[in-house]
């Protein structure tokens, strides 16, 4: 996946849409938002099921478990011998957000970064058709626009538009051009970019020398406040895009001790269990410096080791707080109380 | 160094063979591991500070630092503390058990560096592993390094370990052990306090001289403290930290502290590179 692969741009229908869809479909499991009470996810569409976004902000959830499944079997031992059993095949991922591009981005830079690449997101990753579908107007939540996370310039194989009755798509990949070729008839040719009115984001967050006023920020009191507030649920960094902690854990094997599953786990740093050593010891035992590893993560160390932060503005840890804390209002603070100190 | 599987399967362990079990005090026994295959006997080797991730099928993975001399080619050896799951399972272990061993991973002590200096190396409990291997690492290699001194903190008596190893280091030339017991007894004539106690009897050439230590955190604050006390410069301090640790190739997020990893970056720390971190290191 790289930048602008063509000068062509594509007109498809949204009853073509939904033959493409069922088309790919039949070729590999395929993810799309998929409505389930008031919140929308993302399930695999069987061949047949009917795209239905009206509606559609984002998900509740993020898409990372499409590329870092919760609870994959990441290692495998039996009778006496280890393997590691890769995903295989293709698989595609339509109406994720441009927002949850980035975040891949940032995942990109964690798992296949530094020394080591982490040999299953790497797989799926390689193997993932993406078809991201730009916002128009943001959720209540979203600061999308401060994280400079709204529009999409790579890292998409077609990145789709609702211009109203069609979709405007513009091919990124090698792959997004084959999927153009094999379906010619479901598409028309376009020299016109997308254009659609951009609603702006209600939410913002200053990041002018941020990670810089955060090195500086370590004894504010607001991190006091944000912990009296915080009840370590840990919903913030189960809803991030960017969050990607893990635990292995062994399956057992009580029934056979010669198969046994080596699964990845979701983990979180607001949770004591995280930084417990044997012995006893918990290296962060005040929620405070649980909650500073929350916003200091995404938005110091994040640009200081992987030169993006780890925020992609997507809002959701906003909506899933139930202690109504909330990354702009705190950041917001901490930046009033600096410049008041100058 | 080279690593065993590399990058292509992140988690797949090697097989490897338990050949020795000695019991080093009620608590912390030392397993010899050597490698089934040719191949990786061959392929794996070390630097003293290193570690490796144990699995034990159906129990779990830990990771644990070579205590052995790294000329040994395809073979180490792990000292263990029983406290939970896995080093509880390591505890049943027998001659011949397999285990599987992935790594070594993360950053050892800089033996490159230290070349011509004088080294004073402070462990505290279970902390003596990866110290060990740098005084077998010094006493292969003895024309390469200065004066050492082994400082070794420990509670009880009975709790010493590496009697033998002690005493053969002991008549190595320039090479000084020093133990400091923390409960006094009747069968100990040496110095009973902490560790840091040693470090008033010590004469040394402190802007030729780097300090090692490893062990418990609050241990690792007063030693460094102590070691700049004697006038060792901060990026002549190494220390071996310890965090939990899931993947060990710096992804799973569990060891970091700010915005470094201790299986990565570390576990062996230059003092200076965190002495200023946004989080507190002890
Ligand atoms: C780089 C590095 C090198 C190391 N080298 C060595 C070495 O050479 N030798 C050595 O002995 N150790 C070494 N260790 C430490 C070793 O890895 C740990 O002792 C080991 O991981 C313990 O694993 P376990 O499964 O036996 O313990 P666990 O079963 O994980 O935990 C044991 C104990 O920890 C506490 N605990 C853990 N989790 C919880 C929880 N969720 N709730 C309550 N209590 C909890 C309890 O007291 C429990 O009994 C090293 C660690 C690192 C990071
Ligand atoms: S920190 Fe909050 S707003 Fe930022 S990417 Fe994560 S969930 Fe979205
Ligand atoms: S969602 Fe809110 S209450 Fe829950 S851990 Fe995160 S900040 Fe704390
Ligand atoms: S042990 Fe997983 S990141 Fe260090």
């Amino acid at each position: 996946m790289g930048g602008p692969i063509s000068s062509k741009y594509y007109l498809i229908s949204k009853k073509d849409l939904q033959r493409l869809l069922d088309s790919l479909s039949k070729k590999m499991p395929l993810f799309a938002p998929v409505k389930h009470g008031k919140d929308f996810n993302f399930k695999r569409l069987e061949s047949g099921d009917k795209l239905d976004i009206a509606g559609y902000t984002n998900t509740e959830y993020p898409p990372r478990g499409m590329f870092l499944p919760e609870g994959e079997a990441v290692l495998e031992y039996n009778k006496g011998k280890f393997s590691e059993n890769f995903f295989k095949g293709k698989a595609a991922v339509f109406g994720i957000r441009p927002c949850d591009v980035h975040a891949l981005l940032v995942l990109d830079r964690v798992m296949l970064g530094h020394d080591h690449f982490e040999s299953h997101y790497k797989r799926r990753r390689e193997n993932t058709l993406v078809f991201p579908l730009v916002c128009g107007t943001p959720g209540e939540n979203c600061f999308c626009d401060s994280m400079l996370t709204r529009n999409l310039v790579e890292s998409f194989d077609l990145l789709f538009t609702d211009i109203g009755h069609h979709y405007h798509v513009e091919p990124g990949s090698k792959a997004g051009l084959e999927i153009i070729a094999a379906n010619k008839g479901l598409f028309q040719e376009s020299v016109h970019k997308a254009a659609i009115v951009e609603v702006p984001c209600k939410k913002k967050l200053d990041t002018a020398n941020l990670p810089g006023i955060l090195a500086k920020a370590r004894a504010s009191g607001v991190w006091d406040e944000v912990a009296k507030q915080c009840v370590s649920c840990a919903s913030c960094t189960f809803s991030c895009p960017t969050c990607y902690c893990f635990s292995l854990v062994h399956d057992s094997g009580i029934a056979d001790p010669e198969h046994v599953k080596v699964i990845r786990e979701l983990d979180y740093c607001m949770l004591l269990r995280y930084s417990r050593v044997a012995g006893g010891l918990v290296f962060r035992e005040p929620r405070k410096e649980r909650v500073q590893q929350f916003f200091y993560h995404k938005l110091a160390y994040g640009p200081e080791n992987e030169g993006r932060f780890h925020c992609v503005g997507c809002g959701r840890c906003i909506t899933e707080c139930m202690a109504h804390i909330d990354i702009t209002d705190v950041i917001g603070r901490i930046r009033d109380e600096h410049d008041k100190r100058k | 160094m080279s690593m065993i599987n590399g990058n292509e399967e992140s988690y797949r362990p090697a097989l490897a063979a338990v050949t020795s079990v000695l019991q080093e005090n009620a608590r912390i026994r030392t397993l010899g591991i050597t490698f089934r295959l040719d191949a990786e006997r061959k392929s794996f080797s070390f630097n003293p500070g290193q570690f490796v991730m144990i699995t034990l099928p159906g129990i779990g993975e830990a990771p644990f630092s070579m205590c052995s001399s790294p000329k040994e080619k395809g073979h180490f050896e792990l000292s263990i503390r029983n406290l939970g799951n896995v080093t509880d399972g390591m505890f049943r272990l027998r001659k011949g058990d397999v285990v599987g061993v992935r790594g070594p991973y993360g950053h050892g002590y800089p033996v490159q560096e230290m070349k011509g200096r004088d080294i004073v190396l402070v462990a505290g409990g279970i902390g003596f592993p990866p110290l060990a291997s740098v005084v077998e690492h010094v006493i292969a290699n003895r024309a390469d390094y200065g004066k050492v001194w082994v400082l070794y903190g420990v509670k009880d008596y009975d709790d010493v370990i590496y009697r033998q190893r002690m005493k053969r280091w002991s008549k190595a030339k320039d090479l000084e052990v020093r133990m400091a017991l923390e409960t006094p007894c009747s069968k100990w004539k040496g110095c009973v306090g902490v560790v840091t106690k040693l470090f008033n009897k010590l004469k040394i050439d402190a802007g030729n001289t780097v300090g090692l230590s490893c062990g418990p955190p609050i241990m690792l604050k007063f030693v460094t403290l102590g070691f700049e006390k004697l006038g060792i410069r901060d990026g002549d301090i190494f220390i071996s930290l310890e965090r939990l640790m899931q993947c060990g190739i710096g992804k799973c997020g569990h060891c970091n502290i700010g915005n470094k990893y201790v299986c990565t970056d570390g576990p062996v720390f230059r003092y200076t590179d965190i002495k200023n971190m946004a989080e507190e290191v002890w």
